[in-house]
């Protein structure tokens, strides 16, 4: 079997260093330790990316391109040992700002980027859901998507998704039953 | 209540308050509803294995733009004073041919006798760009100094096996292979 890489940086020795020690000496001229933190938490979030934008590819595109500027604005991150809260809400306005600029243009599309990953062994009903759930995600507003997806696709708690976004769980709560009576119409729709 | 709307106990239901044996029987159809919407979830991990060195490349080629950049203000200062003082403009201004990425190729090639890299940048030379074995390890590595623009590469294992590059873009040669891509 064999593992290749065009530009050298992804293939490297993982370390125990903490994000707050990997900041620091990326801020203190160190540019290449960055590929640490990109390495550790690249996958961390392509999920929540994928499912946000409806495909794997503007995903890929925007855990990228949030992962450079985070790098520009590194010296903002005020607690470096918080990289990652701090790089998710990058991360988070990257994905809100493309859901706006592709929100007329096409969701459908980006539906289908996401089903053509089905795997073989799955049934086709359960593929047919799959997609038909993905579609109705992509008609929620970006907010109810969002809380949709850290509660159902990363598993987190109501008062992890709160502290994160820093809201209230009441507030969340509203937002995720208004997206769950969006979803049962759009499916109804569908079926 | 609106049909389209989940009864709120049902509502609790999806956040895992409660479960469907908790619902009184009235409700354990829209329950039953509701658990078919959460069976749809999607939660399959998606990995992204090339943004590391799509991340760094980035950071590099703009580094590389800065650099050029701050070389060009002096050396366009220097340009017109030359051309001002002996009116000959082509003796004078950066060269292009100094402005190049320096990119490593990695290949892990476990058992391989030979590797090497063939691509538009060698004229697809199997020859012309050897990779270097890392000690007695399986690590291959070469080091290109590459012009901006977009550039095509394979690897060659033991001079037949023609491998792409799994972490990066690639497109159809015309021959039934693929060819990495890789854009500076």
């Amino acid at each position: 079997m064999l593992f290749s890489g065009g530009g050298g940086y992804w293939l490297r020795a993982e370390t125990d260093a903490g994000d707050g020690d990997i900041v620091r000496a990326v801020l203190a001229g160190d540019r290449e330790r960055y590929a640490e933190l990109v390495d550790r938490y690249r996958d961390r979030y392509a999920r929540y990316a994928a499912r946000m934008l409806g495909s794997t590819d503007a995903a890929e595109d925007a855990v990228q391109d949030a992962f450079v500027r985070a790098f520009d604005q590194l010296a903002q991150c005020q607690d470096p040992n918080k990289f990652v809260g701090w790089f998710f809400l990058i991360l988070r306005n990257r994905c809100f700002a493309e859901q706006r600029r592709t929100r007329t243009t096409a969701p459908l599309e980006a539906a289908d980027g996401v089903a053509t990953q089905e795997r073989a062994d799955e049934v086709a009903e359960t593929v047919e859901r799959r997609r038909a759930l993905q579609h109705a995600l992509l008609d929620l507003t970006p907010e109810q998507r969002e809380v949709f997806v850290l509660k159902h696709v990363e598993g987190l708690s109501y008062q992890e998704i709160a502290e994160r976004l820093s809201t209230s769980v009441p507030s969340l709560k509203m937002r995720m039953h208004r997206a769950y009576d969006r979803l049962r119409e759009q499916l109804r729709e569908h079926t | 209540m609106n049909e389209r709307e989940f009864h709120p106990e049902v509502r609790r239901l999806l956040d895992g308050e409660i479960t469907i044996a908790d619902l009184p029987l009235e409700l354990r159809v829209e329950g039953e509803e509701a658990l078919r919407l959460l069976a749809a979830v999607d939660r399959t991990p998606v990995s992204l294995p090339a943004v590391t060195w799509r991340v760094m490349a980035a950071l590099e080629r703009r580094r590389q733009r800065v650099r050029w950049s701050w070389l060009l203000v002096p050396a366009l200062a220097m340009a017109a004073a030359l051309v001002l003082w002996i009116v000959r403009p082509s003796a004078v201004g950066p060269s292009a041919a100094g402005n190049v990425v320096t990119v490593r190729f990695v290949l892990v090639a476990p058992g391989a006798q030979h590797v090497s890299l063939a691509g538009t940048f060698n004229h697809w030379d199997p020859r012309a760009t050897p990779l270097v074995r890392s000690g007695a390890g399986d690590l291959w590595t070469a080091t290109l100094s590459l012009p901006p623009g977009q550039h095509q590469y394979a690897f060659v294992v033991d001079g037949t096996r023609w491998v792409p590059d799994p972490t990066a873009p690639a497109v159809d040669d015309g021959f039934g292979r693929r060819n990495s891509v890789l854009t500076l």
